[in-house]
């Protein structure tokens, strides 16, 4: 009997040897760490933490747009690196926008025959596929009106120091450019993973 | 190594176009390794205590893996395969 006892005293006093503690949701470092990279550590009071994660994921991120310009991020015609992408947070979504919004440029008779469906460029079978962008040099950014709606598209240059809104990312470059951004948003989801599901080791840190 | 094309920073703008470094994107391996070993080793450190040196070890190991998958790829596809199946002239 007494010896039953001693085993269930043991037992009672190291109870973090035989079961784990079920790991508890931070939902707010999570959210934090998906706003911003690295905020989530810094929210759980480990901000050098959160610092070095910032570092690193930004520092992929815009060696990423350093190498391929701003066509390294694009929702419209690389999707599933977009996906990836989009784990950088916000930031990826505010450069995207400005990538559609103010630089991106269409062929003017292709963006015609893709809306209308007329003229030497029909309308494509998927009509929801974003129409072909013109990569020639020289081409500059203009806005038209089509069927009431005005467009931003690309016109050939007349004007000799006219330059185009940006130029299009090939081949490795482009490739490259979007695997460094999207290997930041693979590494901010392993430390949104980390900042809502707080590691043991760092969880016993923090308690002491 | 091929020298640096006339045009590589010719009207380039920052973020907004890409560099001209298709001859050159293996330059590109040092800092991704550089960056990527700095946020892995900061999520998963217990402690931060020799963080750097085990930054600047993994960023060593990922290019020593890196240039060895490399060299062993250029090995099977120029050297071992065309023994495999031996080209004849038509």
């Amino acid at each position: 009997m007494s010896s039953i006892n001693s085993v269930t005293q043991t037992a009672d006093q190291t109870p973090d040897s035989a079961t784990p503690e079920p790991a508890r949701l931070d939902l707010p470092a999570g959210v934090l760490a998906l706003a911003f990279p690295g905020a989530g550590h810094a929210l759980r009071g480990d901000p050098r933490r959160g610092l070095l994660i910032a570092f690193g994921v930004l520092g992929l991120f815009f060696t990423g747009l350093l190498t391929g310009g701003i066509d390294a991020i694009d929702s419209k015609e690389d999707r599933l690196w977009f996906i990836g992408q989009a784990f950088v947070g916000p930031i990826t979504f505010i450069v995207d926008g400005i990538h559609q919004r103010a630089f991106k440029a269409y062929d003017a008779d292709a963006l015609r025959g893709h809306l209308t469906g007329a003229g030497a460029n029909p309308r494509p079978r998927n009509a929801a596929a974003p129409p072909p962008r013109a990569a020639s040099p020289g081409e500059r950014a203009d806005t038209v009106p089509i069927n009431g709606a005005e467009y931003r598209v690309s016109s050939p240059a007349d004007d000799p120091i006219a330059a185009p809104p940006m130029r299009k990312g090939l081949a490795k470059v482009n490739e490259l450019a979007a695997l460094l951004v999207t290997l930041a948003g693979m590494l901010n989801f392993i430390a949104i993973l980390d900042a809502l599901i707080p590691s043991r080791p760092r969880a016993a840190r923090s308690k002491s | 190594m091929p020298p640096l094309p006339a045009s590589f920073l010719l009207a380039w703008r920052p973020f907004l176009d890409p560099l001209d470094l298709q001859a050159h994107w293996f330059w590109l391996l040092p800092p991704t390794a550089f960056f990527l070993a700095v946020a892995y080793r900061a999520v998963r450190m217990p402690s931060l205590k020799g963080y750097w040196r085990a930054v600047i070890s993994m960023t060593a190991q990922i290019i020593v893996a890196i240039v060895a998958l490399g060299a062993a790829i250029y090995v099977l596809i120029e050297r071992l395969l065309p023994i495999i199946p031996p080209m004849r002239p038509l």
